[in-house]
């Protein structure tokens, strides 16, 4: 998978070109949760209509980490949602200054754009705002709880909780890092300023390392490496070798790399995990590049 | 009804003489949201001068619209975490309201009355001004041209009670009223308040036209005429009150042709328009 854009080709058939969408299933009944709805949830939907041949419907709930539009292109190839019977709550933070959630990602399904409107979907869609909350009760054993992460606009960090399993997402995200002048001879430095600013990013990135603190599988943005990340501060993402030291701080047990570059090639990520990925690099996390089509029981 | 109108411009000249400048705070928030290279350095320090403000600010960020789990207790930490943008934008609102709401209590226009129309002109302005392709900076000026372009009915004394009586009674324009009754319009008096406080050329012109209609060729008349509407608008919406509720379809007709867009605008940005004057109202409740 990629981040961004969609980046299909020969060099990214291996990991897969589609942005971010993946898929939790739960308990005995097999519930379905999706993160995300970038172009990957296209080929989802359509598995799932396979695979439920009966009444043509699904009942699924959709978490959006952000509305960035990597994040929810894909929303309208979901056949799930034009199956009259198909019950789908979609949630997700809203910025600021933006419009209601349904907009925004009804929004993509004007004429303009797309051949369906929003208003025709058939399908029994709910869309639920969400903000930071440290519990949220989805039924049956399920638990959610949510934390801000660091991005140009709002973006949620997810922690599902089930039967003593926890599993995180935490992108697109950057860690926090001091925005004020530290350079005491810059004009305009101020060293309470440069202390205070040092000590809230700090206090802040050790805050989202408790967020998914013991988590059995950790999703992690990982678009640079850290060399890269030095020409792209305040983008929004992070770098693999930071989310590596951040889970393994943490006490993670297995960490997916997410959110590949779209310039990345599969040969440079095979590249890469044979230096991150491997046994003899330190920390006790196991670490691995996410994958289009992988599956991670646990 | 005639009001000695000597006495009249006297009393508001001299209401403006005694109004606090554009505080430094507020002057230099201005300055540096209208500009694109200030440092996270200088809007904590322009904040921080004035601890009322800061303490307004901090007082929005952990309200509950944000829903932040630990209560944010310092401009550092609320620019760290929640952007420089977003930090702009309140304390510059929240300047704004309090230097004007501190002046005066209007008996004649209740000042929550007030400043949910002078919210709801802002906010639409800054729609409207997205929809004609405004630059983000450009459509920030609008919504402080919004805000502020009933500015000059401020200093009116309690004679203005009768005014706006009259103009309801016979549905006559607001403006005619002033000029007949008073012999100075809100125009004219904004005029003065923007010159002592200095305000630039597009929200000048915005406060001291945007009932000239007629006239509104050049300069920043473009930015005059989405100003206008958006008043118009949110006066149709029935929303807070400046005295001035029959919109005049002529006027509604040359002002869409002056900015080139139709009716259907107003269907365009009616839902958001709603959603953005509840979330700018936070201000108004600290």
């Amino acid at each position: 998978m990629r981040g961004s854009i969609p980046s299909p080709g020969l060099a990214t058939m291996k990991y897969g070109g589609n942005t971010a969408c993946v898929e939790l299933r739960v308990g005995p009944d097999n519930r379905i949760v999706i993160i995300d709805a970038g172009s990957g949830i296209r080929a989802l939907g359509n598995s799932l209509m396979a695979d439920n041949l009966v009444d043509d419907s699904i009942k699924a709930d959709i978490f959006l980490s952000h509305t960035h539009w990597d994040h929810i292109m894909g929303y309208p190839f979901f056949i799930p949602v034009y199956s009259p019977g198909s019950v789908i709550k979609v949630y997700g933070p809203v910025t600021f200054e933006d419009d209601p959630l349904e907009d925004i990602v009804g929004g993509q399904m004007k004429y303009r754009y797309f051949p369906v409107n929003l208003g025709e979907l058939s399908s029994n869609i709910e869309y639920i705002r969400l903000n930071e909350n440290p519990f949220i009760d989805l039924g049956d054993g399920l638990e959610l709880s949510t934390k801000l992460l660091n991005h140009p606009i709002t973006s949620l960090g997810y922690r599902f909780e089930y039967d003593g399993k926890v599993v995180c997402t935490c992108y697109d995200t950057e860690p926090f890092s001091n925005l004020f002048i530290t350079d005491p001879n810059a004009p305009g430095y101020d060293e309470a300023m440069a202390l205070e600013g040092e000590e809230v990013a700090t206090e802040l990135n050790m805050v989202i390392e408790q967020f998914f603190a013991g988590a059995d599988l950790l999703i992690h943005d990982a678009q640079y490496t850290e060399e890269e990340y030095r020409r792209r501060r305040n983008w929004g993402h992070t770098s693999i070798e930071y989310a590596i030291a951040a889970a393994n701080r943490a006490g993670v047990k297995k960490l997916a790399l997410f959110h590949h570059d779209p310039d990345r090639t599969d040969d440079q990520l095979d590249e890469f995990a044979k230096k991150f990925c491997d046994p003899g690099y330190p920390g006790d996390t196991e670490v691995f590049f996410a994958r289009e089509g992988m599956v991670v029981e646990l | 009804m005639e009001f000695n109108k000597e006495k009249q411009r006297e009393n508001i000249e001299s209401f403006i003489r005694k109004m606090p400048s554009l505080s430094t705070t507020v002057g230099k928030v201005m300055e540096i949201c209208s500009r694109t290279d200030a440092s996270p350095n200088e809007l904590n320090k322009v904040i921080s001068l004035d601890p009322i403000l800061a303490g307004q600010v901090l007082k929005l960020i952990n309200s509950a619209y944000y829903s932040l789990i630990n209560k944010v207790t310092s401009l550092t930490r609320a620019i760290t975490m929640l952007g420089m943008n977003t930090v702009k934008n309140i304390a510059l609102s929240t300047a704004i309201i309090r230097t004007v709401s501190g002046v005066k209590k209007s008996r004649a226009l209740p000042t929550a009355k007030f400043w949910e129309h002078s919210i709801g002109t802002g906010v639409s302005a800054r729609l409207l001004g997205e929809v004609k392709g405004y630059s983000p900076m450009e459509r920030e000026e609008l919504f402080l041209a919004g805000l502020l372009h009933d500015l000059g009915k401020v200093p009116f004394g309690d004679e203005y009670i009768e005014v706006l009586n009259i103009a309801k009674q016979d549905q006559q324009s607001l403006i005619e009223v002033e000029r007949d009754l008073i012999g100075i319009d809100h125009q004219e008096v904004g005029l003065m308040i923007a010159e002592k406080w200095k305000l630039n050329k597009v929200i000048t012109e915005c406060i001291t036209t945007h009932h000239e209609i007629d006239r509104l060729d050049g300069g920043a008349g473009q930015q005059v005429a989405l100003v206008a509407l958006a008043n118009i608008y949110t006066n149709i919406l029935d929303h807070g009150y400046a005295g001035d509720p029959f919109p005049d379809e002529e006027d509604i007709a040359r002002l869409l042709q002056l900015v080139d867009l139709s009716h259907d605008v107003f269907g365009t940005i009616g839902a958001r328009v709603i959603d953005e004057i509840h979330k700018s109202e936070l201000f108004l409740r600290t």
